[in-house]
């Protein structure tokens, strides 16, 4: 049992001001959740009060059902792979993946042979001898992971391991963790601002903001319905089209009705939607819905090109729609579109937009109106 | 040009500076009648040097400064270390205790020696090394703090942390950890105290007698009613230096090295 279970757990700080505020999670043995949110959200507070290095101000925490509150690190059986690493710079690597085993007491032949496993199985087998500075950014990153895996603990706890790397580096890094992860089987709660890392390795996202857990659940299912527009934006990079607008009923049909836009609720989506008929609304669409070629129930929509980004993969158009009616200037949306499409800066082009994987967003609070859930690839 | 300039001016500068120290050691190699001779080495001999250990007590008092410098040290480290580590990681007692700790060094030290002594005499230890090294360390402790806690302050957290996950105390982190890696800045106070406590001369004057005289009580005593002895007072000055000189060098190569490198990123 490695279950991980934070009930209404806060953190207050001396000035008033929470770090963590009424998080209530419960994280399975074995899996491997992510915490995302922007810098200062409350993720890593939330990460140190698991690990024992930050107090908790209210609420408990049991880890394997045990509440831990007043249980210090040290006997939490809980290892943490930090940003910085935090490797000790007077040991060799050796003695820095044999010190929590050395701490525990384990007889010293045991600690070797649980150094050579690990050392084997992340490649660091010919830098035991080398101190922490004798090695590459990558290199630290390994071992930091390795003294964590020589304890064989309970669960690991990932601060932003990926942040210090390259971005070849990273992605190397990132498929690793995950292989890890499937190898030892044990409970992961990896900390990070990237929404790659996000998407990509973990069994399901939590989502922090000011201190909140906003939205919990697997990648795809958050990314298809995000509960608000903060959500809806951080997720992904361009992010979610935010457009004002009114939905408006006209017979049986609903349209969604913008500067530059009229869009029809597809069937689909109407009864959820119908109540809200008649009031202003923020329409969300993700720039993988624009498309430059027609298709049955598209929407026609004209944009002026702002700019083009040619990824290789995809080219990535930044343009304006309406005349800024109502708002005093046009609305700027990007779109995902194929790598032979280009446009020269400033021409007007004719995008369709897809309406199914659609969202819409309450104005004042930013939540999203409920409506059936769409998982890509179930359209 | 310019060049020609900014060097005669650093020639200048560096002679400002050295012509002093290299008249000293002239003098300290010239026989008392020619000291104040206005020729530049009129002749060389080392009776200064063996003069000051037969016919003076140089050689004890150059004993007890080593024996005092070091005692001292090796007192005010361990508590300095601790205080200097709880100022930096801890808010215990916020900035007030900070700069309470330095009250002492903001009072003149005369302020001070008074009540040294009368605390000395009371305890039976005016006239003693033990009474000295423990007036020194009280002495410099605020100052050893305060270095060491900027020290403290710039190990990353994270490595303690690291430590305490691992499974040790928050002593263990401490010791294990900490300790090992200050040990260039502990090190580096461990020189400026020892300098501190080798050049003071008040205390030394109003805490010592002649058994426990340090240098710079010596070397004064080198001025009698005869006069200044000047060519033997310039052979202590020359033996007096010579420790800082190693010191300095030491405390250089100790600031430069930054064990932490390596640790973080």
């Amino acid at each position: 049992m490695s279950s991980i279970e934070l009930d209404h757990v806060s953190k207050l700080y001396a000035n008033g001001a929470y770090g963590v505020r009424d998080v209530d999670l419960s994280i399975g043995e074995g899996e491997f959740v992510i915490f995302l949110g922007p810098s200062g959200c409350g993720k890593s507070t939330t990460l140190r009060m698991i690990a024992g290095l930050e107090s908790i101000t209210s609420g408990d925490l049991r880890i394997a059902g045990r509440s831990v509150n007043n249980v210090p690190p040290r006997d939490r059986n809980i290892a943490v792979v930090f940003q910085s690493y935090a490797l000790y710079p007077h040991m060799s690597v050796r003695e820095n993946m044999g010190f929590g085993l050395k701490m525990r007491g384990v007889a010293r032949p045991l600690i070797d042979e649980k150094i050579r496993e690990a050392a084997g199985l992340l490649g660091l087998t010919p830098y035991l001898d080398r101190k922490p500075a004798a090695l590459s950014g990558g290199q630290r990153q390994r071992v930091a992971l390795g003294r964590a895996i020589v304890r064989d603990p309970v669960a690991f706890l990932l601060d932003e391991p990926l942040s210090n790397l390259d971005a070849q580096l990273r992605a190397e890094m990132r498929l690793e963790l995950v292989k890890l992860h499937r190898r030892l089987g044990r409970t992961i709660v990896h900390v990070t601002h990237d929404q790659v890392e996000a998407m990509t390795m973990g069994d399901r996202i939590c989502i922090m903001r000011d201190g909140r857990m906003i939205q919990v659940g697997r990648p795809l299912d958050v990314y298809a319905d995000p509960v608000d527009t903060f959500v809806a934006r951080f997720l992904a990079t361009p992010p979610m089209n935010l457009l004002p607008a009114r939905l408006e009923a006209r017979g049986d049909a609903l349209m969604v009705v913008g500067d530059g836009f009229a869009v029809e609720v597809p069937e689909r989506h109407r009864a959820a939607y119908a109540p809200v008929a008649g009031r202003e609304v923020i329409f969300g669409l993700r720039p993988e819905d624009l498309h430059e070629a027609p298709q049955p129930g598209y929407a026609p929509i004209e944009a002026s090109v702002v700019a083009m980004e040619a990824l290789g993969v995809e080219n990535i158009l930044v343009g304006q729609i309406g005349t800024g009616a109502g708002t005093g200037k046009p609305q700027e949306i990007s779109a995902r579109l194929s790598r032979h499409f280009t446009a020269p800066v400033g021409a007007r082009v004719p995008l369709y937009l897809d309406p199914r994987p659609m969202h819409l967003f309450d104005t004042e609070t930013t939540r999203a109106f409920p409506r059936p859930s769409l998982r890509l690839g179930q359209n | 040009m310019r060049r020609i300039g900014l060097h005669l001016g650093l020639l200048f500068a560096c002679a400002v500076i050295l012509v002093p120290l290299l008249w000293v050691i002239r003098t300290s190699l010239l026989p008392e009648h020619l000291s104040y001779s206005p020729e530049l080495m009129p002749a060389v001999t080392l009776d200064n040097y063996v003069a000051l250990f037969t016919s003076t007590r140089y050689g004890q008092s150059y004993l007890n400064s080593l024996i005092v410098a070091f005692g001292s040290v090796v007192v005010a480290l361990p508590f300095a270390a601790m205080t200097g580590y709880a100022f930096a990681r801890f808010k215990t007692s916020g900035r007030a205790g900070r700069f309470a700790v330095l009250a002492t060094q903001m009072l003149p030290p005369v302020a001070i020696v008074l009540p040294a002594f009368a605390l000395l005499r009371t305890v039976g230890l005016t006239n003693s090394l033990t009474g000295l090294i423990i007036v020194y360390a009280a002495v410099n402790l605020p100052f050893l703090i305060w270095i060491l806690m900027g020290f403290f302050e710039g190990i990353p957290v994270d490595l303690e942390w690291a430590a305490q996950t691992d499974g040790a105390t928050a002593w263990g982190a401490f010791w294990r950890i900490v300790l090992p890696v200050s040990l260039p800045g502990i090190a580096a106070a461990g020189v400026l105290g020892f300098i501190l406590t080798w050049n003071e001369f008040l205390f030394a004057l109003v805490l010592s007698g002649p058994q426990t005289a340090t240098v710079p009580v010596a070397l004064a005593a080198l001025q009698t009613s005869n006069g200044v002895q000047i060519a033997k007072v310039s052979a202590g000055v020359v033996l007096a230096v010579l420790p800082l000189v190693i010191a300095s060098r030491f405390i250089q190569r100790f600031i430069v090295q930054g064990l932490t490198f390596g640790s973080v990123k």
